[in-house]
């Protein structure tokens, strides 16, 4: 079995990959989709320590597996509102820059 | 603008080694993982014969995804000229 250290490195790993993406990258796509690297990142954690705990507790307990997947319904949701704005977006300026997009801005 | 980027991977990176030094750090007590079977899963989210889990969390987020597809299809839509 892989010890735990290794998956909260893999999961911080994952994280900083999808917070650079975001920080960096002006297509508005490419930012939805390191968000959902950076959600997926919360989510191995969330399955890595239920199992964990289950261990230590000598329990089975995997609320924290179930909670992973209430997480990845709510991403679907927020992806399917994000992506039909982008095409809203799209369709308005012709652009899906991130910097070119400033109307929200006010 | 790209001194800018490495700029922001240079903090990232930072961050990402803040990250393994602080979990490497932690002395884990012995544990291996546990294999969770999707019975306890499912047991766990539907409830069983003596409770009834997250069934009511599951109708809820059903719910919200009902909403969030309408809501999609609502701003996606073509707007008539």
């Amino acid at each position: 079995m892989i010890p735990i250290e290794y998956w909260l490195v893999f999961s911080s790993l994952l994280f900083v990959i999808g917070a650079y993406g975001v920080l960096t990258r002006r297509n508005a796509i490419v930012v939805l989709m390191c968000i959902e690297i950076m959600l997926n990142a919360a989510n191995i954690n969330l399955v890595m320590f239920s199992s964990y705990h289950s261990t230590l507790h000598t329990t089975v307990d995997s609320t924290g597996q179930v909670f992973a997947l209430f997480s990845i319904a709510i991403a679907a949701a927020e992806v399917a509102v994000g992506l039909a704005i982008i095409l809203s977006v799209y369709r308005r300026y012709q652009t899906v820059d991130v910097d070119k997009i400033n109307i929200l801005r006010w | 603008m790209k001194r800018d980027g490495v700029v922001k991977g240079f903090f990232l990176g930072l961050l990402a080694l803040l990250f393994v030094l602080a979990v490497t750090d932690v002395s884990w007590p012995e544990g291996d993982m546990d294999p969770i079977t999707n019975e306890n899963v499912s047991w766990t989210m539907f409830g069983d014969s003596s409770s009834s889990g997250y069934a009511f969390v599951v109708l809820m987020i059903g719910l919200l995804l009902l909403v969030a597809i309408l809501g999609g299809v609502f701003l996606a839509k073509e707007e008539k000229e």
